[in-house]
């Protein structure tokens, strides 16, 4: 479980929706676009293959490798080390800092280029280098522009999806000097120039892993611009932080998964650069890191592990595809979710790796419509799970008294068909506005809706008149 | 044919007269229409908020309320899609059941499952009507389908024909399969987020003379957000619709 | 314990209580049309991404187009195995550590992927030459085009370096206002020179013993 992190906030979430829609209505519309693009090309990319065999294929091997997982890991383990880099494991995030702090003071490293990595947002890995003096530069240009504004990133794949052309001339005019009207390859070129001299003089990469296979020993790595190339090849020591559940046990598996998450998250055939990492430079190498360091990650893992329910979240190949189709996303963006990890994934992982207590209320930020399940690459049951949390909320007495009242009574009435008709006829005539407003359930409504005119006669009512 | 009507608790309350034109168009179509007096609801919105208990108990009572039925028909999508996909997932998992009896709720609610129906789906895939008459008469109509119709049921098609059976322009809109924001309690739980969906809806909303779906929820959602944007665009359930199409004159006239 | 011990003990705890699921097998990488040839798919692909394919089907016409092409360049990266014929048509090369220096850059692939579109460079032909120039040009053998990535990584799995890049095409990002730029670390423009099969006018790294030039 993640250490005291008070910089996650999910608890906030209504407060930051409803904010992020009344005072900056374009982050509705940047995000409506993007996703809405990334949705469509996934459509077509879907259409392209034969998707439900594909998906069905990577739903089994997921499943396969989870329910072997300690084998694999341990195999991974034996792999890796063979091909002579280092295995670490860490519990949690303050594991994780340790580590980096010991690489740090033993390298006397001084510059880091991260490449972006959820799991590394999600271990607050950059503002603990910071406090150790380090200077971490992120190299995709989507969480460079979120780290010049001081932001977390609003989506899994497109941290800055959620800031415009604008705000973009704004920032680099102020950060790198180029013009206001810079178009998009101006300021793409001005970050390349800045970031070339980051990677050439950096003493650390520090990576995610989108996947590794068990058999070989190889640390996937999927992006389109090159700096997770870069970022793994030219540093003299290059970590990597996976998660416990990226394990896929074959080499060749890598083909089916390379392949389909890169179709589920952004509609491509195949990521433009994708790194197969098996170790440090070899002999007979002229180049690459003399050190690798694979850090596997628990974080919460395994409390998700344990539920038999939300252990299936575990397949979960980090594409977005959810995010893009989720209508409650849409609305908003990821910051609104309070944490790293934001739209329906999110909501089933955080009780996991958050506990439910500070996931609250993100498995309720669903109107459980099932979009997602359409797009899954995985096949993840998500509602079902979201409904699974909804449970344990109310097991474990986290909801309201009142709330759990109301549905008691609810459901008694509803066990006496006489008094739940009489019960109805009284909730018809009550008056909504004046009352509505009073009554929690009914003020939500009412805040943003007009009252619903009942039926005249109840249906019942007419029933009994006779219906010609 | 002998159908036994379950109009749901807010169709009693909120889309009476809806249901009594669902009553006409299945006699129209042949049917012997019955409505057992005992049922209440199917506990859908206790299932979705995670209380399990409450919804397994309305699960039961509804099971027993339509033990004898040949055909369970709704009005709504979300609740038929509620008795056809989770009342057999549901069935048996309460922890105090014991076997035999948690054995003989999945056996029963399967059953059951296998002979209910949303309305539209009921008269397009069992009757097998297709042109129910001119009555609609060229209206535009944009038709909202609710995710559980759509997703858990998989009616999409049948609902449209009919309402293009029965004369009716249904209109192209490209936000027609995106979620209305309803949800149940997450209308009011999370309101500014729900109203946010609504106003995607209304906001893509192309020229039409009325806006329909099979649930309604959906509709109270979609009507109440036009109602406080100060939109007139009429909202009118499918079985009003539908039976409109029989008869060319709209019985009930208005929002629900 | 210690925090691999306690991971492990969890899981081993927990799947007790799950019912096992086989491993489906390999990848069949199912579509409802047949597959192009390899070299056409190739093409095809590579073509969409953005990237750039040459053939020639003599050394002659290789040097032809290679020593043109790399005539507008003052200095060049090359990649280890780029062969001496090939290196000495063009300007005079960037030494080794220096190919950020370079405006463009010859590399060597190991093979290609017509599923995918995808050149794959070996860590042995050296990384930074196939990273670092702005312009790149990559030296494939039609031979080693694989119809698709799992045959591709088939192929590889026996003999594997410290590092496999699968480079698709040019470097791109849309994280500027969802506004597609090309070069952003990666070369932003990429030339795949497919030679027909017999031209032996290279060899991979893999084949290579390990002298060096």
């Amino acid at each position: 479980m993640s250490g005291n992190s008070s910089t996650f906030r999910p608890a906030s979430y209504r407060e930051a929706s409803a904010r992020t829609l009344r005072d900056t209505p374009e982050v509705r519309d940047s995000v409506g676009s993007a996703t809405r693009t990334f949705d469509a090309l996934r459509t077509k990319a879907y259409a392209e293959v034969d998707s439900d065999r594909w998906r069905d294929w990577a739903q089994d091997v997921k499943a396969h490798a989870l329910t072997h997982l300690d084998e694999y890991l341990e195999q991974v383990e034996q792999s890796l080390v063979a091909n002579g880099a280092h295995v670490h494991w860490a519990s949690s995030a303050d594991d994780v800092h340790r580590l980096l702090e010991a690489i740090v003071v033993e390298h006397e490293v001084r510059t880091v280029v991260k490449a972006k990595s959820m799991l590394s947002e999600e271990l607050e890995v950059n503002a603990h280098l910071d406090t150790l003096g380090v200077r971490s530069v992120e190299t995709d240009l989507g969480e460079y522009i979120i780290q010049l504004l001081g932001e977390p990133p609003s989506h899994i794949v497109g941290p800055a999806i959620h800031r415009s052309l604008e705000d973009c001339r704004a920032l680099f005019h102020e950060e790198l000097g180029t013009p206001m009207d810079a178009d998009p390859d101006e300021l793409a070129a001005a970050a390349r120039a800045a970031l070339r001299g980051d990677f050439l003089a950096a003493d650390l990469g520090i990576s995610g892993g989108n996947f590794v296979a068990a058999d070989t020993g190889t640390i996937a790595l999927i992006e389109n611009e090159g700096n997770i190339r870069l970022t793994t090849s030219v540093p003299r020591i290059h970590v990597a932080l996976v998660g416990i559940e990226k394990i896929v046990p074959r080499f060749e598996d890598l083909a089916g998964f390379l392949q389909l998450t890169a179709r589920a998250a952004t509609g491509q055939p195949i990521g433009l650069f994708v790194s197969l990492i098996q170790g440090p430079r070899t002999a007979d190498e002229v180049d690459g890191p003399e050190e690798v360091h694979v850090v596997f990650v628990d974080n919460g893992r395994t409390a998700l592990y344990e539920d038999d329910t939300a252990w299936e979240a575990l397949r979960c190949v980090r594409c977005g595809a959810c995010l893009n189709i989720c209508p409650v996303y849409r609305q908003t963006g990821g910051h609104a979710y309070g944490w790293t990890y934001s739209g329906p994934i999110g909501a089933i992982i955080a009780p996991g790796l958050l506990g439910l207590d500070r996931a609250l209320p993100l498995p309720h930020a669903s109107s459980l419509c099932g979009a997602c399940v359409d797009v899954c690459p995985v096949r993840i049951p998500i509602p079902e799970l979201l409904v699974h949390w909804r449970e344990r909320t109310v097991e474990e007495g986290r909801n309201s008294v009142g709330e759990r009242l109301a549905m008691r009574s609810y459901a008694e009435l509803a066990e006496r068909p006489s008094a739940f008709s009489t019960a109805g006829e009284a909730l018809r005539w009550t008056p909504w506005r004046a009352v509505g407003k009073a009554l929690p359930v009914l003020s939500g409504w009412m805040q943003e809706r007009e009252a619903p005119t009942p039926s005249p006669k109840s249906f019942r009512d007419l029933w009994r008149e006779g219906i010609e | 044919m002998n159908v036994s009507l379950f109009v749901t608790c807010l169709g009693d309350q909120f889309f009476a007269d809806a249901c009594a034109d669902a009553v006409r168009l299945l006699r129209h179509v042949g049917a012997e229409v019955s409505f057992p007096l005992a049922q209440t609801c199917c506990g859908q919105p206790a299932y979705n908020s995670g209380h399990r208990d409450e919804a397994l108990r309305m699960m039961k009572h509804t099971v027993d309320v339509f033990e004898d039925a040949d055909y369970v028909v709704l009005p709504s999508g979300s609740c038929a899609g509620m008795m056809r996909t989770l009342y057999p997932e549901l069935a048996g998992s309460s922890p105090e059941d014991d076997p035999t009896a948690a054995e003989t709720m999945r056996n029963a609610t399967r059953e059951l499952a296998a002979r209910t129906y949303e309305l539209s789906q009921f008269l397009a895939t069992v009757v097998g009507v297709q042109h129910l008459g001119n009555g609609l008469d060229g209206q535009r109509v944009a038709y909202h389908h609710g995710c559980h119709a759509l997703r858990e049921l998989g009616v999409s098609s049948e609902p449209v024909a009919l309402l293009r059976g029965a004369g009716a322009r249904v209109m192209e809109w490209s936000a027609d399969q995106e979620c209305c924001g309803f949800g149940g309690t997450f209308s009011a739980k999370l309101p500014e987020v729900s109203a946010a969906m609504a106003d995607h809806k209304l906001d893509t909303l192309p020229e039409v003379d009325v806006v329909t779906s099979a649930d309604g929820g959906c509709l109270l959602q979609l009507s109440g957000r036009a109602l406080r944007r100060s939109s007139d665009v009429p909202f009118r359930h499918l079985a009003s619709l539908l039976w409109q199409g029989v008869t060319g004159t709209a019985e009930s006239e208005g929002r629900t | 314990m210690s925090a691999r011990e306690q991971i492990l003990a969890s899981i081993r705890a927990a799947r007790e209580r799950r019912a096992q699921v086989d491993h489906p097998g390999r990848f069949g990488a199912w579509r409802p049309e047949p597959a192009p040839s390899p070299l056409h798919g190739f093409e095809t692909m590579f073509t969409q991404a953005g990237g750039e394919v040459v053939h020639v089907s003599s050394s002659a016409q290789r040097d032809t187009w290679l020593r043109e092409f790399l005539s507008g360049f003052d200095e060049l990266s090359l990649g280890v195995g780029v062969p001496a014929e090939v290196a000495g048509l063009g300007p005079t090369p960037v030494p080794h550590g220096s190919e950020h220096t370079a405006p463009a850059g010859v590399a060597v692939a190991r093979a290609a992927v017509a599923e995918t579109g995808s050149l794959m460079m070996d860590a042995r032909d050296g990384r930074r030459a196939q990273l670092l120039p702005p312009i790149l040009v990559v030296l494939v053998d039609a031979t080693t085009v694989h119809a698709t990535l799992a045959d591709a990584l088939g192929a590889v799995r026996a003999d594997l370096p410290a590092a496999i890049g699968l480079h698709s095409g040019p470097s791109k990002s849309a994280d500027i206002g969802q506004v597609m730029v090309k070069g952003v670390h990666g070369p932003g423009r990429v030339i795949a020179v497919v030679a027909q099969a017999g031209l032996g006018a290279y060899r991979h790294a893999s084949e290579r013993p390990s002298e060096r030039e």
